[in-house]
């Protein structure tokens, strides 16, 4: 790939998951971490799990309608 | 409604007082303030059960009454809840845990298998059985201020300020959070088949 210095490790994508869930990630934070899940196979297996936490957390705490 | 279904509706609000109790405490992290916030949130709710309409679920809406009274306490400025130990607030930054799970390139060590996603109620209710073990597993601190961001939906100035703890720190402790959940569930619920 030609951009090696703007590759994000699995960790960094881990930071960005949860961070994502205080703030807007930025445009590059957001394209990177996509980039990065898109080529990872760890990582949409790491993503798959995070979705159905975050998904039954929200319906354990009683929040149907939160969108994130 | 009449009295009958009335009394129905009253016998089911205290049927789920362990379900709040349980919430106020992961919250609370304090017996006594968890009794009181969860009485309060159903005297309000018996007492407004005509307000009560099928298209929420009855837990749902009892959830948010208990968080209503919950973030109204913090809203009032009365501290809720232990004061946090600087000494303990070290140990929950600790990391060293979770860098075990990458290699040395920062990639994940192991394969991350699917999860059975619920959908029916009784699956469902397993999940939340294992997520509340998983949740009662987090440092005290740690739980108290994932639920203030997750549950109360908080911002992170007000977290920051309720707690006592500098923004790098907080991002920290909801980091964790999040990565140990996401272990303990991994550990204690059920492969996709």
């Amino acid at each position: 790939m030609s951009d090696k210095a703007n590759e994000i490790t699995c960790r960094d994508t881990t930071w960005l998951v949860s961070d994502a869930r205080e703030r807007e990630l930025t445009p590059e934070e957001k394209r990177d971490l996509a980039h990065h899940i898109e080529s990872c196979e760890l990582c949409q297996g790491a993503s798959k799990q995070f979705d159905v936490l975050f998904r039954q957390l929200k319906e354990f705490l009683g929040q149907p309608g939160r969108t994130s | 409604m009449d009295s009958t279904s009335d009394r129905d509706l009253s016998d089911e609000i205290a049927s789920l007082r362990p379900i709040l109790f349980r919430l106020a405490l992961l919250q609370l992290r304090d017996k006594h303030a968890a009794e009181d916030a969860t009485q309060d949130a159903l005297v309000a709710a018996l007492e407004g059960q005509a307000k009560f309409h099928e298209r929420a679920s009855l837990k749902t809406w009892l959830l948010s009454i208990l968080r209503f009274k919950i973030v109204d306490q913090l809203r009032k400025k009365k501290r809720i809840g232990p004061p946090i130990d600087p000494h303990v607030l070290e140990q929950e930054l600790d990391l060293a845990p979770f860098e075990q799970l990458f290699d040395e390139t920062g990639c994940w060590a192991t394969p991350k298998d699917a999860w059975s996603d619920p959908h029916e109620t009784t699956e469902r209710n397993e999940f939340f059985r294992v997520l509340e073990a998983c949740l009662t597993k987090l440092p005290t601190n740690t739980s108290r201020v994932f639920l203030m961001r997750e549950w109360l939906e908080l911002t992170t100035d007000e977290v920051c300020d309720e707690v006592g703890v500098k923004p790098g720190n907080l991002r920290v402790m909801l980091y964790r959070a999040r990565m140990q959940l996401r272990f303990c569930l991994d550990e204690n619920w059920m492969r996709e088949t």
